[in-house]
């Protein structure tokens, strides 16, 4: 029996390059897999919350101290608070790669399965990277809402003359921003945070990955 | 499906052999296996735990690549095919049934056998209704919005034939069907398979210690150390007494 070789291999190749696990399935996909981990991706988001809250709060009462005028002099945000706030942030960002490993690890036996059912290396990379911006954006949310917050209560309940006080609210007022630059930062963080861990699960063996017993 | 329809062999191997290196040592888990394997034929793999038959399988599977040897699918040589073109061929020509079921935990029935059918392109709406059928061919209407961890090993099994057969396959390979089921359950499972093969004409190839699995196979490879020892009709099985290898 003669064969084609190349010829016949490449009859295979019918379809165009584009499938795409739909995106809506995706991300149902990955909230159910948090859900399922729930503990986990809790504990995860609220390191997240942390970092994210701590930046926020900073940068909304540096914004408050410039309004009201501060001491001559002074910084508006120390230097050290702000690294103190970027080793928070790494600190979630391990957090994250940890949380991301752990699933990853879990789930072997479930990437294994997915290729053989025909799943692409950009599939598997697709989910697990919804499921990390699925944690940054809640906590990035929270985070950035909650550290604004924190700026609020600190300054809004002083006792101040009404002139301050309205530049106070003024300052808050024009700080809202600062909750929506959290959240994306957030989300970078996580994006990045999990890129790794999606990186290699979507580079398993799926023989591998099917033998491997947790 | 109706490009298979043209090949007389639905597998072919040619000398396949496949090593695994282990430190100092290598293993040779398959050593020069050359078959073929008709469409629509039920096949069954037998022989002893480390003889070859799931190397052999992840081999035909395009799961793994071989040391040596050659698998064409359909003609086509496997090991030919790029990345994305071995996820079309896992997508649409081939049907994997696991021993230990492998759905996917944290979806529905109905969405664990839809599954393959995302990753084939087809659209939502017809992805459901084939999941449906599907499951309701092999029992589980009643089932579909249930997770696997609400099902009994024997209804797992057969959502997990039920997404094997999602993409009209041209096979399906199934490592150890009835390993984790009761011999009750165990023997619904062939019998599921069994008419399966013969309503859809899809070749199906197994790798069991099951002896139930003899009764319904057009042809059995006995498989020892990595070679195949030989090969038999189920009626030169039935003749000799049962059990001896």
């Amino acid at each position: 029996m003669s064969r084609g070789g190349l010829g016949r291999s490449r009859t295979m190749k019918t379809e165009k390059r584009t499938i795409i696990f739909p995106i809506g399935e995706a991300i149902s996909f990955s909230i159910e897999s948090i859900r399922r981990r729930f503990t986990r991706a809790i504990i995860t988001i609220v390191s997240i919350i942390l970092g994210i809250a701590f930046l926020s709060a900073l940068l909304t009462m540096s914004r408050i101290v410039v309004a009201i005028g501060g001491e001559a002099g002074t910084e508006a945000v120390p230097s050290y608070e702000l690294w103190i706030a970027v080793i928070a942030l790494l600190v979630c960002g391990v957090g994250i790669v940890n949380s991301m490993l752990m699933s990853v690890t879990e789930r072997y036996k479930e990437i294994g399965t997915i290729k053989t059912l025909g799943a692409e290396d950009i599939h598997i990379l697709e989910l697990f990277l919804i499921e990390g911006g699925i944690m940054g954006i809640v906590g990035g949310t929270i985070g950035g809402v909650l550290g604004w917050g924190v700026a609020y209560v600190t300054y809004v309940f002083q006792q101040q003359s009404a002139e301050v006080s309205s530049r106070i609210v003024q300052a808050l007022f024009e700080s809202v921003p600062l909750i929506g630059y959290s959240m994306i930062l957030s989300v970078v963080l996580s994006l990045l945070s999990s890129m790794v861990p999606a990186y290699m699960a979507a580079k398993l063996n799926p023989v591998e990955a099917l033998r491997y017993e947790v | 499906m109706e490009t298979s329809l043209r090949y007389e062999y639905t597998v072919e191997t040619e000398d396949l052999a496949k090593n695994y290196v282990m430190g100092p040592v290598t293993v040779k888990a398959l050593d020069g296996v050359s078959v073929k394997i008709r469409r629509g034929e039920y096949l069954s793999t037998m022989g002893p735990s480390g003889s070859g038959k799931t190397t052999f399988f992840n081999m035909i599977g395009g799961l793994d690549r071989p040391t040596r040897g050659k698998v064409y699918i359909d003609e086509v040589d496997i090991a030919k095919l790029d990345a994305y073109e071995l996820a079309w061929l896992r997508a649409r020509k081939i049907g994997y049934i696991f021993q230990t079921f492998n759905l996917i935990p944290v979806l529905t029935a109905v969405e664990n056998v839809s599954l393959p059918m995302i990753f084939a392109g087809v659209g939502r709406e017809e992805r459901l209704e084939r999941a449906t059928q599907l499951l309701e061919r092999v029992g589980l209407g009643e089932r579909l919005d249930h997770k696997p961890a609400e099902l009994s090993g024997g209804q797992q099994q057969r959502v997990a034939i039920a997404r094997a057969l999602a993409n009209n396959p041209v096979i399906v390979l199934a490592d150890e069907p009835t390993g984790n089921l009761d011999l009750h359950t165990g023997l619904d499972i062939i019998t599921l398979l069994k008419t399966l093969n013969a309503e859809k004409g899809v070749t199906i190839i197994t790798a069991t210690h099951d002896l139930k699995m003899i009764d319904v196979s057009d042809r059995i490879f006995w498989i020892r150390d990595g070679r195949l020892e030989r090969i038999e009709t189920r009626k030169e099985v039935s003749v000799r007494p049962v059990g001896r290898e």
